[in-house]
């Protein structure tokens, strides 16, 4: 429904940058997910796609025309807050209908109620939202947000206050909707499981600015900075900072400073970097071991459910060189350079 | 052997911790009926007295002998309530009791009652009556006339201050300007004046804008003086309305004043019912400013009214000033009765800061 690019777009609070020159395109359709801890500027980002925030600077455009001075009721932008913002004066029916007063509808409460039978909320029209769960409040907030055919549909965090079953179905849910729908989305959220399961492209935010946009894929694999290496993955990866001491045990390049290895990517073996069992958390499938090495503390997580190993056992930890990353003094990725045991 | 003798323990405690909870009700009723008597017995007497004393003296016998019907009713009907647990029993013991009551009161005072001192009501020359139209020089006016006035000063005033208050609070809470913080500490130390202390330049600001003798000077007075504490209890429920709210509506396409109106404003509800009733209340019982502001019997409202039956015109005939009372305790009565639940919600959400 609308092609969006960000170009420069840059928010300052009294003291605080919220969002430090942001650019980014989202394509016509597209889910996009952005993924950062809090208060990295995520909502900042969102409430000026909206039209609730002036940005302090950049452009934001919709389809190639220029938006920053069109008023938020004009943009035709649906966003489901974190907190839902339901009316509570109004029940589900007009909640669901609110959009459509401003608009000239002849049906109004047939497309609100088509809507909400999309959603699965048909037999609650007649509620206030104090009388609805979380999960059906969510239901109406999207109702909401969908019901005028939005450009662009905005998720801020919209599971982050269901519990972990509910959040797996409406995941399903939500992607089933707009993909039903082909509305272009972004959700804004701090988990990374919900940005990689449910988004075609990840962007991953840190104080206010881009670390890196691609596939969850790309994320994980191959980050393009230490920030991302360490926000991404759960249990998080090894990170080794690089000493006199760790540069007699590995065989880096001079200008490295830090080599990242995910924990299920190191192994024990009957060769490789001795070391010393210090703590065992069986994980269900796997055992996640963490061991003193001359490296530093190192996790690794091995692939059965009962462990194998209890604290104080020494051995052997491997591992393939290319599955190694390797970052230079500022924190960036150095492409095409591995870490070996030398 | 041991799952029955549980059972036996279980319906002790039951039974026990039902007749303890009987016992502290009873008793809590008790209580308040008491530490109520104070408060209500002199709303009662000024009832009793405006239906019963005869012009010239006041006799309390009547408000004795209905106590004395009356007290052993209420206490009755307190046994009652802590007795009977259906709903429908306490419904038949109350009217019971209530028919009771009036048989006993027509008995023992039903002779002694009369409506000769309400007759101020239909007269409209109560003064003229009694002393001559020489007397008075005609400038006593009827009842209805203060009574109108009395409502067009409490209205007026209610509806300015609830439109000011709103606006303004609504402003405070949302929108960052320069001396908004100064403004509103400005607001509090305000309430530390007692506005009787400005009667005096009030009076002359009144004076020298041209409207001593009109109903505008009280009711403009009686705006400002209760403006900062509304603006700051309107301020609270705003507070505690979430911007998330707003900006959901305008994203939904409305404008801010449509967002206000649409979605804001229904949520503060409970503040504007609370302070209308008190800025409604306050501009009826109103008596110093209204009297300080005239020079002479330019206007009459209730308050003064009151005063001239009892102090300056008749000389005082008590039953003739307890009717005036009671009606004019009764508009007040009935709001505080109507919209009790809102003023208790104002302590709950308005004193947020
Ligand atoms: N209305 C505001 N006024 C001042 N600072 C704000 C405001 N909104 C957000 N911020 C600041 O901007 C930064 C980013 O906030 P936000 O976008 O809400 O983060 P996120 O949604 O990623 O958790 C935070 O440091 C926050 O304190
Ligand atoms: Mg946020």
């Amino acid at each position: 429904m609308a092609n969006v690019e960000l170009r420069n777009l840059t928010k300052v609070w009294d003291q605080v940058t919220a969002v430090d020159g942001i650019n980014l395109e989202i394509r016509d359709g597209e889910f996009l997910a952005v993924l950062g801890p809090s208060g990295c500027g995520k909502s900042t980002t969102l409430f000026m796609l909206a039209g609730v925030y002036l940005p302090s600077g950049g452009d934001i455009l919709f389809d190639g025309a220029r938006v920053n001075d069109v008023e938020a009721r004009s943009r035709n932008v649906g966003i489901v807050f974190q907190s839902y913002a339901l009316y509570p004066n109004m029940n589900v029916l007009q909640n669901i209908m609110f959009p459509l007063r401003f608009q000239e509808t002849r049906d109004a409460a047939a497309q609100a109620r088509e809507m909400a039978e999309l959603v699965q909320v048909g037999e609650l029209l007649e509620r206030r939202p104090s009388q609805l769960s979380g999960g059906q409040q969510q239901r109406v907030a999207l109702a909401r947000a969908l019901v005028k055919q939005p450009n662009l549909l905005l998720l801020d965090e919209p599971l982050s206050n269901l519990d972990a079953t509910l959040r797996l179905t409406m995941r399903a849910e939500i992607r089933r909707i707009t993909r039903e729908l082909a509305v272009t989305t972004i959700l804004v959220t701090h988990d990374q499981l919900e940005a990689t399961t449910m988004a075609d492209r990840v962007v991953c935010m840190n104080v206010g600015r881009i670390e890196q946009t691609g596939t969850a894929e790309d994320l994980y694999l191959r980050p393009d900075t230490l920030f991302v290496a360490g926000f991404i993955g759960s249990p998080p990866i090894n990170l080794i900072r690089l000493q006199a001491s760790q540069r007699a045990v590995l065989d880096v390049p001079d200008t490295a400073e830090t080599v990242g290895i995910r924990p299920e990517l190191l192994h024990s073996a009957e060769t490789g970097l001795p070391v010393t069992v210090t703590t065992v958390e069986p994980m269900g499938r796997e055992t996640l071991v963490t061991a003193d090495s001359d490296l530093g503390p190192l996790r690794f997580l091995e692939a059965t459910s009962r462990p194998k190993w209890s604290a104080g056992d020494k051995l052997h930890v491997s591992f393939r060189s290319q599955d190694t990353i390797v970052f230079d003094g500022a924190g960036q990725r150095m492409s095409d350079l591995h870490a070996a045991i030398g | 052997m041991a799952v029955a003798k549980t059972q036996a323990d279980w319906e002790l405690l039951a039974r026990r911790s039902r007749r303890d909870r009987r016992i502290k009700q009873g008793l809590l009723i008790a209580f308040l009926t008491l530490v109520t008597i104070p408060v209500v017995v002199p709303f009662f007497w000024i009832f009793v007295i405006s239906i019963s004393a005869r012009t010239g003296g006041v006799e309390s016998e009547v408000l004795w002998r209905a106590c004395a019907i009356l007290v052993p009713t209420v206490f009755a009907y307190g046994a009652a309530h802590t007795v009977f647990r259906r709903a429908r029993q306490r419904i038949y013991a109350a009217v019971i009791l209530v028919l009771l009551a009036v048989v006993g009161l027509a008995f023992s005072v039903g002779d002694d009652l009369h409506l000769y001192n309400y007759r101020f009501m239909v007269n409209p020359n109560l003064v003229e009556e009694l002393r001559g139209a020489a007397t008075a020089g005609g400038q006593f006016p009827w009842v209805w006339v203060a009574f109108v006035n009395s409502l067009f000063v409490a209205a007026t005033s209610m509806a300015l201050k609830v439109t000011v208050a709103t606006l303004a609070g609504y402003y405070l809470s949302r929108f960052a300007f320069r001396g908004r913080s100064q403004f509103l500490q400005g607001l509090l130390i305000l309430e530390v004046f007692h506005p009787w202390m400005l009667t005096i330049p009030i009076f002359l600001v009144i004076f020298w804008i041209g409207l001593l003798n009109t109903l505008a000077g009280p009711i403009l007075v009686l705006t400002a003086i209760d403006l900062p504490f509304f603006i700051f209890i309107m301020k609270g429920f705003f507070d505690a309305v979430p911007w998330d709210i707003e900006m959901s509506a305008m994203t939904d396409g409305a404008s801010r004043r449509q967002a206000f109106r649409m979605v804001v404003l229904p949520q503060v509800r409970g503040g504007i019912i609370a302070i209308a009733v008190l800025g409604f209340i306050k501009g009826w019982e109103e008596y110093v400013f209204v009297t300080a502001l005239r020079t002479g019997n330019s206007y009459w409202v209730m308050s003064t009214y009151l005063y001239y039956v009892a102090e300056d015109v008749m000389g005082v005939d008590y039953g003739v000033v307890a009717a005036v009372s009671v009606i004019y305790i009764i508009p007040s009565l009935l709001l505080y009765l109507f919209c009790q639940k809102f003023l208790t919600q104002l302590t709950l959400g308005g004193v947020k800061g």
